[in-house]
C-alpha cells in the first residue's frame, strides 16, 4: 500500500492521461474482477499464520505434553492450516492427468500422511521455540507471503515464509518457504525426478512414497 | 578408432566419449510438457552430475561429514563462533567489492562499517559486535554480481567438494578467490599458510552449519540429488534478488554456493537428543 502511494507523485502526466482514459479503465476494471480467484486480506492472511504459529508454538512447549501428545497437536492443527490436496495437486503437477483415479486417490492419501509426519517431526522437537512476525508481508498476484522469524534456544533464528491463498472462503498455507526455498518446489522436482527416473510411471513414485512411510513411523517409534 | 598417439588428444576423445553418453535425452517436440520440464529443469547434463554427486556423498560420508561433526564435538561453541566471526570478517572486502560492483552503495556502507567496527572493537573480527549494535552482515560474492549483470546461469552443474553450482558461479567462486586480499601479500611460506587455514576452516565451519539441513535432505527426500538441485538454484535466487533482508536474518561468514542458508552457529541442542 505503501508503494502505491509513493509511486503516485512519480507518474508520468502521461500515464496519468492513459489511465483516465476511458477504455484503459474499463479494461483495468475487468481484469481486477476476474471471477474464479478470490484476493486474500493482507491482514487476514497474518492474523491467520499468527494464530495457526501461537496455537504450534503453544503445542510444543506444552511441558505437561509427551512426545506423541505433542506431535499429534502439531498434526492437528497443520491439517487445519495447510491446504494439503491442492498443495499434492501442485506438487504431482502434469502427472496429475497421467495417473489413474485410483493412484491420484491413493497419492493424495499418501501425501497427507507425509507431509504431516515430516512437519510435525520436524516441529515436534522445537523445543524452546519462539516465533515473532518478520518486518514485511508481501502481496503477491495470487496470495499473501507472511514473513515469520523462527528463533529456538542457542540456535541461530532463520527466517520462514508462509504463502497463504484463499481456499473456498478460507485462509489456507500453501507454501513454506525456509530461507528463500520453497517446500512445494523442492518437493514437485523430487517427485518428478522418481517418476521420470522409472520409466514415467506414478505407481513408482506410490511404492516409494509407502517406503518413506514405513521409515518415518520407524523413526517416530524410536524417537 | 583414430589412430592418434597423443595423450592429450586420447583424453580428449574420451572426455568427448563420455560426455556424449553422459547427456540427459532432451524429449521430443511432440511432448511440450515434458520439454518444459526439462527446460525448467536446466540440468542437461544430469547423468554425468548423478555421478558426481555420488563422488561427492562418498567422499563426504568418510571424510567431511566426520571431520565438521568432531569439529563441533571437540571446539566448543564460543571458539566455533569466534572462527565464523573471524571468516566472515576476513571476507568483507570480496563482499564490499561486489556490494559497489552491483551499485548497492547502501548495502556497501553497511558492509564497510560492519568491517571497521568489527576489526577494531570486535578484536580482528572475534567478535561481530555490529551484528549486536543491530547492523546483521549480508552476503555476496561474484556469481551474485554476474548475475546482476545480466548473466546467466547456464546448465546445473555438480562439482564434487563443492556442491551444486552452474558455469557462473564456478567463474564467481575463481574471482572472488582471486580479489581476496590475503593473496595480495606476496608469496612465501607464511601467506601460504593463512590461506590454506583460511580455505580449510570455511569448508569445515561451512560443513558443520550444514550437518542438519543436509541429515534432513538425506531423511526425508525421495531423491536427495534433485531436491539439492532446485534448494540451491531457488537459494541463489534469493541471494541474487537480496531478499534476506526481509526476514534481516543473515550468515555471519557469508558462505556462499551450498544452496543452503547458512546462519549463526548451531548450539549443541540443536542436534536430535538421544532419547
Amino acid at each position: 500500500m505503501t508503494r502505491q502511494a509513493a509511486f503516485q507523485p512519480h507518474m508520468s502526466a502521461m500515464k496519468r492521461r492513459l489511465l483516465l482514459s476511458a477504455p484503459v479503465l474499463a479494461a483495468g476494471l475487468v481484469a481486477l474482477s476476474r471471477p474464479g480467484r478470490a484476493e486474500i486480506d493482507l491482514a487476514r492472511a497474518t492474523a491467520f499464520i499468527q494464530q495457526a504459529g501461537n496455537e504450534l508454538v503453544a503445542a510444543i512447549n506444552d511441558p505437561r505434553l509427551d512426545l506423541v501428545t505433542r506431535r499429534e497437536r502439531v498434526a492437528a492443527t497443520l491439517r487445519r492450516t495447510i491446504d494439503i490436496e491442492g498443495t499434492g495437486r501442485f506438487i504431482l503437477g502434469r502427472y496429475v492427468r497421467q495417473a489413474s483415479p485410483a493412484e491420484l486417490a491413493e497419492y493424495n492419501r499418501l501425501f497427507d500422511d507425509i507431509i504431516v509426519r515430516n512437519l510435525s517431526a520436524r516441529f515436534g522437537e522445537y523445543r524452546g521455540v519462539h516465533f515473532s512476525l518478520g518486518r514485511s508481508q508481501q502481496r503477491t498476484e495470487e496470495d499473501v507471503l507472511v514473513n515469520t522469524i523462527v528463533e529456538r534456544p542457542n540456535t541461530a533464528a532463520f527466517s520462514l515464509d508462509w504463502r497463504v491463498s484463499e481456499i473456498n472462503g478460507q485462509p489456507k498455507v500453501v507454501d513454506v518457504i525456509a530461507e528463500g526455498t520453497s517446500l512445494r518446489l523442492t518437493t514437485r522436482s523430487e517427485y518428478s525426478a522418481v517418476i521420470q527416473r522409472n520409466g514415467g510411471r506414478v505407481a513408482a513414485l506410490l511404492d516409494a512414497m509407502r517406503n518413506q512411510i514405513t521409515q518415518l513411523a520407524a523413526r517416530e517409534g524410536r524417537g | 578408432m583414430l589412430p592418434t598417439r597423443s595423450g592429450l588428444a586420447r583424453t580428449v576423445l574420451l572426455a568427448t566419449a563420455l560426455l556424449a553418453g553422459a547427456c540427459a535425452t532432451r524429449p521430443g517436440d511432440d511432448d511440450p510438457e515434458a520439454l518444459a520440464e526439462f527446460r525448467e529443469t536446466n540440468d542437461p547434463a544430469e547423468p554425468t552430475n548423478r555421478a558426481m554427486f555420488e563422488v561427492h556423498e562418498a567422499v563426504d560420508r568418510n571424510v567431511l561429514q566426520p571431520v565438521a561433526e568432531a569439529y563441533r564435538d571437540v571446539i566448543p561453541q564460543g571458539i566455533r563462533i569466534a572462527i565464523r566471526n573471524i571468516l566472515g570478517n576476513l571476507r568483507t572486502p570480496v563482499i564490499l567489492a561486489n556490494d559497489l560492483m552491483q551499485g548497492e552503495v547502501s548495502r556497501a556502507r553497511i558492509t564497510l562499517g560492519r568491517f571497521m567496527v568489527n576489526s577494531t572493537i570486535g578484536v580482528l573480527g572475534i567478535a561481530d559486535v555490529a551484528r549486536e549494535l543491530g547492523v546483521p552482515g549480508h552476503t555476496e560474492d561474484f556469481g551474485q554480481t554476474l548475475a546482476v549483470w545480466g548473466v546467466g546461469e547456464g546448465p546445473f552443474l555438480f562439482v564434487p567438494l563443492l556442491g551444486p553450482s552452474n558455469p557462473r558461479d564456478l567463474v564467481g567462486q575463481g574471482v572472488d578467490l582471486a580479489i581476496n586480499p590475503l593473496s595480495y601479500f606476496g608469496q612465501g611460506l607464511l601467506v601460504d599458510t593463512a590461506g590454506w587455514t583460511q580455505l580449510g576452516l570455511t569448508v569445515v565451519d561451512t560443513r558443520e552449519a550444514l550437518l542438519e539441513p543436509i541429515d534432513q535432505v538425506r531423511a526425508t527426500s525421495l531423491d536427495p540429488y534433485s531436491t539439492l538441485r532446485s534448494a540451491y538454484r531457488q537459494r541463489r535466487g534469493y541471494e541474487i534478488r537480496n531478499e534476506e533482508d526481509r526476514g534481516r536474518v543473515v550468515g555471519p561468514s557469508g558462505v556462499t554456493g551450498w544452496g543452503q542458508g547458512v546462519t549463526g552457529p548451531a548450539g549443541p541442542d540443536a542436534r536430535v537428543p538421544p532419547q
